[in-house]
């Protein structure tokens, strides 16, 4: 289980893949997912019409309610993101109008929700397979595939520390000048280091004891179906619609 | 400083893109060749690792937190190639698992904080190693004394700050050159954004010390490491003269990394600014700032400008410094 | 041929303390050796050693005929199935199905369908296929790692510390599947009621080679294994107890099986004893 601090909000990554399992979308090929949905987001954050981004933004939202995705959990992971969105469109609003801030604010929501639905309806291990298939570096999938196994095993670690430090009276200071504060956090991270790259080589050699060597095997080998070409259309359609009312407005 | 998509004019996150593609295109060439495979567990253990720590989050008063980018740490621990690499994966992993900084924005992301903070951490680093430990060979990284653990402090705020600069030019050229409708004006951009970030920078260094002085008093005192190669996983790098000259090409990388957006904002910048000087005026009871307007420009100019020359001058410095220190070498 | 031999065989840590010295031990196909001794013996050390994980070493190993060395490691490797003391430190895969064909995928083997299912209906985790192994209980997860080794159907398993950390009823469980399975076996433990009952032969090691033979041959040479820092099994020392007060045990059994055995014979002189003292 990976708990993150996303801005202060708590996200659990095996969470995730719980919500993965209730949604329809789990059962599209990870393939047709990234190409769809990130497709869809680029085109999102090319629309400077605001009539434009208020339809962008109605399709994500719609998007996301068709997705079975617990909504409480989408809401919260919206909030994750909302501090850095919020402080954009203040100050847009601030110098050109609270028209082109609402604009800020509005897209940057429709391009951030689909991507939060994508990673709440996809398998992490899957979608890394995706990227894989997509043709990622080899390099950088099997550091993926590697980081994330570590991330398991660290946050059960800190979780653990956690609990350690707190059951021992430590509570964080006030502000930077606190100097005991911030060196007990950093002589945690720097044991969560040590004792994790003890564990992670000795997880290595658990890979290499059977077989692995420099590369994961591709393990899904599932074909592109009706059901993953009819997602990546809808989204296509959606997209070239999007495009071509917004270069007809600008003309 | 995760910049999520839509915030930033498509040209600005385009050409982000485009230099990430490029220099990480490049390191993973270069690795394909230098890379063993013991070094595999020992960055994916670094990147889990420093994803756990950008989760500590620290008070830098006021109510407010920040939290650890890591992009020096992990160019000290591991060189700048597998740095740039391992944080590329960091925000892979948070950007498709949690939706944290968005994938039109990844190039911008990972240029700010996957390229240009590990490369100018690690320039930075080795060139003050160099500057004060010239005549002796010294364990990077070692913070044995206060003295060891000042080039660690500035290359780890440096690397923030130097990052946050990017993305406060990021954030004013995308403003500039789209006549306001993405990015945010630099009289904002620029104070908020670097005023934050120079204060987190030292939450980072002291949290980048503090780290580094754990893991060395941990690994000399650390029963034998039973690998099979014989050595000890986290070893940090030597500090020898050779680095230095990398080092001061890692730090022209970043740089040269900006021409691009320079470019850009002095072709339509002009524009896109004064465009938003008729918006403001033309708004009616909005909170409108014109006196700092006809900074706007100047701001990010003269932000350039002193940075180059810092640069120069830092480079000027250091290279006189080994020349004297060639007289003195006790050999 | 034997399956496993290794010569005169030592290594160092990297700090130069001595882990292994002049070992000479052998296998034969299908018998099911234990190495036995006490914590920081080497036992783990050398199995990790014989997997090629800890070079360069002094001394020749030498698996299924094929020698030990840096070039040859991935081959010999091909040749054993490693189970690590922590199964985590094994299981990687987000089901236990795709964990079990982890192995025989990166071997390329063939059929990794067919040695999966096999694989996980041996180990009786058939049923939690599709669930995900950090979920599971420890035993169960160590039955997954298990399954993983088997999938690959190596020539010989190196067990490290097996029994370890599991609960009594899958302590039991594993005991006797070690016991049932057909297939050379070189199980490090310090759980010497386990290795009494799986292993043919015991080497007991401390660094060197201390002693070796059958597990009753060991229990009775006296104080043998407690000077080698070692517990012998619960029914020997109740044997052991029962003889020195004056009972008539002939000789000390090591298992369960045979302590009953042996208690049925003692009561048989005991009673003949008393028979013939009136």
């Amino acid at each position: 289980m990976i708990v993150a601090h996303v801005r202060g909000h708590r996200v659990r990554a095996e969470a995730l893949d719980e919500h993965a399992q209730a949604s329809w979308l789990h059962r599209i090929d990870a393939r047709a997912k990234l190409v769809g949905i990130l497709g869809f987001v680029i085109i999102c954050a090319l629309m400077t019409n605001s009539m434009l981004i208020f339809s962008s933004l109605v399709l994500s939202v719609l998007f996301a309610g068709l997705s079975q995705i617990p909504g409480k959990h989408l809401v919260k992971a919206y909030l994750g993101a909302l501090p850095f969105i919020l402080i954009a469109s203040v100050s847009v609003s601030a110098f050109s109008g609270p028209e082109r801030g609402l604009d800020m604010w509005g897209r940057t929501s429709a391009c951030v929700i689909p991507l939060l639905v994508l990673a709440s309806g996809t398998e992490t291990y899957e979608l890394f397979s995706g990227l894989r298939r997509l043709h990622m570096p080899t390099l950088i999938a099997t550091l993926l595939m590697l980081t994330y196994k570590y991330l398991l095993l660290m946050s059960e670690e800190m979780a653990r520390m956690s609990i350690a430090r707190r059951a021992r009276g430590f509570r964080p200071g006030k502000s930077l000048l606190d100097r005991y504060g911030l060196s007990v956090l950093s002589y945690t991270a720097g044991m969560i280091f040590v004792r994790s790259s003890d564990r992670g080589e000795r997880s290595y050699e658990g890979l290499r004891a059977r077989g692995f060597r420099k590369e994961f095997p591709i393990w899904s080998s599932s074909r592109i179906g009706v059901p993953d070409i009819s997602f990546m259309a809808v989204f296509l359609v959606l997209s070239v619609a999007l495009v071509s009312l917004q270069l007809g407005v600008v003309l | 400083m995760h910049i999520p998509d839509g915030l930033m004019d498509p040209v600005v996150a385009l050409i982000g893109w485009a230099e990430f593609v490029i220099v990480i295109g490049v390191t993973l060439l270069i690795l394909r060749k230098r890379i063993k495979e013991k070094d595999l567990p020992r960055v994916a253990v670094l990147s889990a690792g420093i994803f756990v720590a950008q989760m500590l989050n620290f008070p830098v008063g006021g109510g407010t937190t920040g939290h650890l980018i890591g992009g020096a740490l992990f160019a000290i621990m591991a060189g700048p190639l597998l740095a740039m690499v391992g944080m590329t994966v960091i925000l892979l992993i948070q950007a498709m698992m949690f939706g944290d900084g968005g994938i039109t924005a990844l190039g911008l992301n990972a240029l700010n904080m996957a390229i240009i903070a590990p490369l100018s951490g690690w320039g930075i680093y080795h060139m003050l190693n160099q500057m004060s430990f010239g005549n002796r060979k010294s364990d990077a990284g070692r913070t044995k004394s206060f003295w060891d653990s000042i080039p660690v402090a500035c290359s780890a705020w440096a690397s923030v700050f130097l990052a946050a600069c990017a993305c406060a030019a990021e954030l004013s050229v995308s403003y500039a050159i789209s006549g306001g409708r993405y990015g945010i004006a630099a009289p904002v951009s620029i104070p908020a954004v670097l005023g934050y970030h120079a204060v987190i920078g030292v939450g980072e260094a002291a949290i980048t010390v503090g780290i580094l002085a754990y893991i060395n008093s941990v690994a000399s005192k650390s029963p034998s490491r039973t690998s099979g190669d014989g050595k000890t996983v986290i070893r940090l790098g030597r500090t020898d003269p050779s680095k230095t000259i990398w080092a001061a090409v890692a730090i022209l990388i970043v740089f040269a990394l900006a021409l691009p957006l320079y470019f850009v904002y002095a072709r339509e910048g002009r524009d896109g600014l004064e465009q938003t000087m008729d918006d403001a005026n033309v708004q009616e009871g909005s909170p409108v700032l014109t006196a700092p307007f006809s900074y706007g420009e100047n701001y990010f100019a003269a932000l350039f400008m002193g940075i180059v020359g810092f640069v120069v001058v830092a480079l000027l410095c250091s290279g006189t410094i080994r020349l004297l220190g060639r007289g003195h070498r006790p050999e | 041929m034997k399956a496993l031999d290794t010569m005169s065989l030592t290594y160092s840590y990297d700090d130069g303390t001595l882990a292994l010295k002049d070992l000479s031990i052998s296998v034969d196909e299908g018998e099911k050796v234990a190495i036995v001794g006490p914590n920081g013996a080497g036992k783990s050390t050398l199995l990790h050693l014989i997997a090629g994980f800890r070079m360069p070493f002094q001394g020749d190993v030498f698996v299924d005929g094929l020698k030990l060395e840096v070039s040859t490691a991935d081959d010999v490797r091909k040749k054993l199935g490693l189970l690590f003391q922590d199964p985590d430190d094994q299981i990687f895969m987000p089901t236990v199905e795709e964990d079990v064909a982890f192995g025989p995928r990166n071997l390329k083997l063939d059929d990794v369908e067919g040695r999966t299912l096999k694989a996980m209906r041996s180990t009786g985790t058939d049923h939690l296929a599709k669930r995900r192994p950090h979920r599971l209980s420890y035993g169960m997860k160590k039955r997954v790692a298990i399954a993983g080794i088997l999938a690959m159907d190596p020539e010989i398993l190196l067990l490290d510390e097996p029994t370890s950390g599991l609960d009594p009823r899958s302590r039991a469980e594993l005991v006797s599947f070690l016991k049932g399975m057909s297939r050379t076996m070189l199980i490090a433990t310090h759980d010497l009621d386990a290795a009494a009952e799986i292993a043919d032969r015991l080497v007991v090691l401390n660094i060197s080679q201390v002693a070796e033979g059958t597990m009753r041959e060991l229990v009775s040479e006296r104080g043998l294994l407690e000077g080698a820092g070692l517990e012998i099994p619960q029914v020997s020392k109740l044997f052991e107890s029962i003889r020195s007060s004056g009972f008539s045990v002939e000789s000390v059994p090591v298992t369960m099986d045979q302590a009953a055995a042996e208690f049925g014979r003692t009561v048989e002189r005991e009673r003949r004893k008393n028979a013939s003292n009136r």
